[in-house]
């Protein structure tokens, strides 16, 4: 392998921090970077642009490989998630997107404009942080200090609203805590932004509701995005990925169902680290919960938790995931992907594995499973030898922060997928 | 057993604990400061459940105190109660500046009594006594709560550090008090015995799923 030295210093020499900055006494607290932008790897701003016909259709072929080579140089993040997320179509063009942009803009407003009407509080810079409601839906009135001054003046008796009420200052206590060592957050407003987004996809999705770990993946979306309503609609489609993780009953989490594939992933290529968490009571791995929920925001840095999340969308892409989010006829289906190699090259590494396969199902399996899996296996020797309880276990995987390299992850987490639907698939 | 290794005689006993309370009262800041010395003034929510153990000598005994932090958040009751089965003592947390969170206090003892099969050494801890300026919970309040319900009662601050270590050294010791009794009970019975004593409080001290492995709940000796 040849790499001379003037390639080396191009590709390490860029100060990336400098687009997230962290308080500078905040810095000891913080996991390092490990994520560079490397010439040739990296998608840069120039590669991007040049991406895009004069009309405005993008080759997202071309752009999937490179994110899957080197993530996404931090100038133009915000931008290709857009499209990674399936928020845009790449084969639109500019003017339509346009339009779209501005219809989703104008969508936005208006719901925030509902939601301001229930709650001023929202959209004035500021948030709340006390409950304003008790559960039978009569009003709190000694939080007003607290809330900028607002109370609920009346029993609240829409069932929707109470619930919508209910969790807004669970909201507000996790953004006054959200990311607060990066300098962004240091600015009220901002804060609020965050809490904006967040009340406001809850009021849209009550089904779930609030959860913790919501403002870990919405946080990086307010810091990326200038305006606040394409914040939320890049929030809203990662969501669409994550939301069931967070659905809870007096019972069970949504996150339970990864687990049991990830259990079933482990127990399938690694059998016996499975049997030794099984016999440490962890066979159900309950404690792999926050890495799945909150996308390892927390073992990683915040630019490594980015690179970590545009490559798994990277391999996770499906050309139709546009169309099937907003709802139009699939274009072009899996099947007919399958037999053609031109169109399976539109597909993330990930996904083209289970559209090859043949299996046109709609499948469960994301790609976080198995960067869990690769991480376990990572820590195969140190869990067997020295995990003699679930404490051991917890430790040994918390020693990962700041130590796991992202692609390496990622490609050990396809490894695993090919080997777990290999032997998934032996009759 | 199989698991059994030789460092563990280096450790005389093992208790489990628990931390709960609403959002946002400071429970890992309390562990933070207790089993690090430590206090992160943009700390994050907790996701699940995290963990800390801290090792205490009580009366020359080596015990290792395996903390388990819990979410606030009501969503991940499902998941944070599997974590109190096996535990020996609890924290309750409220914050003393806000009074709703005092108001919950009723409902986490429930959930405690239901997710764990014992009596569960319990102590009530009033946190952020440092913000003395915006108390809403006065000590009085929260004493004669305790006193109701039977549990210790203490008030805390993560911040300034005062009461943190003696709020888990009371859970610790009591734990230990009525484990040695226990063990000198039974001692004199079978050793088998799960261990259901009756000093005003009942202890029991959960021996059946744990006892398997090398940690079990407890006493390892």
């Amino acid at each position: 392998m040849f790499c001379c030295p003037y390639i080396m210093w191009r590709s390490g020499g860029e100060d990336l921090q400098g687009f997230y900055p962290v308080r500078p006494e905040c810095l000891a607290d913080v996991p390092r970077t490990r994520f560079k932008s490397r010439a040739g790897k990296t998608l840069s701003a120039r590669r991007w642009h040049a991406a895009f016909t004069e009309d405005g259709h993008l080759d997202m072929e071309k752009v999937l490989r490179r994110i899957q080579r080197g993530g996404i140089h931090p100038s133009i993040k915000g931008a290709v998630w857009e499209f990674l997320l399936g928020c845009y179509d790449p084969d639109s063009t500019f003017d339509e997107r346009t339009k779209l942009r501005t219809l989703r803009r104008e969508q936005y407003a208006a719901w925030k404009q509902e939601c301001k009407t229930m709650v001023p509080v929202l959209g004035t810079g500021t948030y709340i942080t006390m409950a304003v409601v008790q559960q039978n839906g009569e009003p709190i009135d000694e939080s007003s200090v607290e809330n900028q001054g607002w109370v609920v003046k009346e029993t609240v008796r829409d069932e929707r609203v109470l619930q919508w009420m209910l969790s807004l200052h669970q909201i507000g206590l996790d953004v006054a805590r959200t990311d607060r060592y990066l300098s962004f957050y240091e600015d009220g407003a901002n804060q609020s932004k965050l809490w904006d987004v967040l009340a406001i996809y809850t009021w849209l999705n009550l089904d779930i509701g609030y959860v913790q770990g919501m403002n870990d993946i919405c946080s990086p979306m307010i810091i990326l995005f200038e305006d606040e309503a394409d914040a939320f609609w890049c929030f809203e489609r990662a969501m669409r990925r994550l939301r069931e993780n967070f659905r809870a009953t007096a019972t069970s989490m949504g996150v339970q169902t990864q687990l049991g594939v990830l259990s079933q992933v482990i127990k399938t290529v690694d059998p016996r680290l499975h049997q030794h968490l099984e016999d440490l009571d962890g066979g159900e791995y309950l404690f792999a919960i926050r890495m799945l929920m909150v996308l390892f925001r927390r073992e990683f840095s915040f630019l490594d938790a980015l690179y970590l999340w545009e490559l798994m969308w990277a391999m996770e892409y499906n050309p139709n995931m546009f169309a099937t989010y907003e709802e139009l006829e699939d274009r072009n289906n899996n099947n007919n992907a399958a037999d053609d190699p031109k169109l399976l090259k539109r597909y993330g590494k990930f996904e083209r594995k289970y559209v090859n396969s043949g299996k046109n199902e709609r499948h469960s399996n994301t790609i976080a499973v198995f960067v869990v899996a690769s991480v376990l296996q990572t820590k195969n020797k140190r869990l067997l030898k020295e995990a003699k309880g679930l404490d051991d276990v917890v430790q040994i995987l918390g020693d990962i922060a700041g130590n796991l390299d992202a692609k390496k992850a990622c490609k050990e987490a396809l490894k695993i997928h090919e080997k777990f639907l290999k032997k998934a698939n032996r009759p | 057993m199989a698991f059994h290794s030789e460092d563990d005689k280096s450790e005389d006993y093992l208790f489990k604990i628990v931390l709960i309370g609403d959002s946002a009262v400071g429970k890992s800041n309390l562990l933070a400061r207790f089993a690090r010395d430590e206090f992160y003034p943009n700390s994050k929510s907790t996701i699940g459940v995290e963990f800390q153990t801290q090792k205490m000598d009580i009366n020359g005994k080596e015990i290792k105190a395996q903390i388990w932090d819990t979410a606030g958040q009501e969503r991940f009751r499902a998941v944070t109660s599997a974590y109190y089965r096996g535990a020996v003592g609890a924290l309750l947390v409220y914050d003393i500046s806000r009074q709703q969170t005092f108001q919950s206090i009723g409902r986490w003892l429930n959930e405690l009594h239901t997710h764990s099969d014992m009596n569960v050494v319990t102590i009530l801890v009033g946190n952020k006594s440092d913000l003395k300026g915006i108390r809403e919970v006065p000590t009085s309040e929260g004493k004669a709560l305790a006193e109701a319900q039977g549990l210790f009662f203490m008030e805390t601050s993560a911040l300034d550090s005062s009461n943190v270590a003696a709020a888990f050294e009371t859970v610790v010791k009591e734990i230990y008090n009525i484990l040695s009794r226990k063990v000198m009970s039974s001692q004199e019975l079978n050793k088998q015995d799960p261990a259901s004593l009756s000093n005003g409080k009942k202890v029991v001290i959960p021996s059946e799923e744990q006892g398997e492995s090398k940690k079990g709940g407890c006493c390892s000796t």
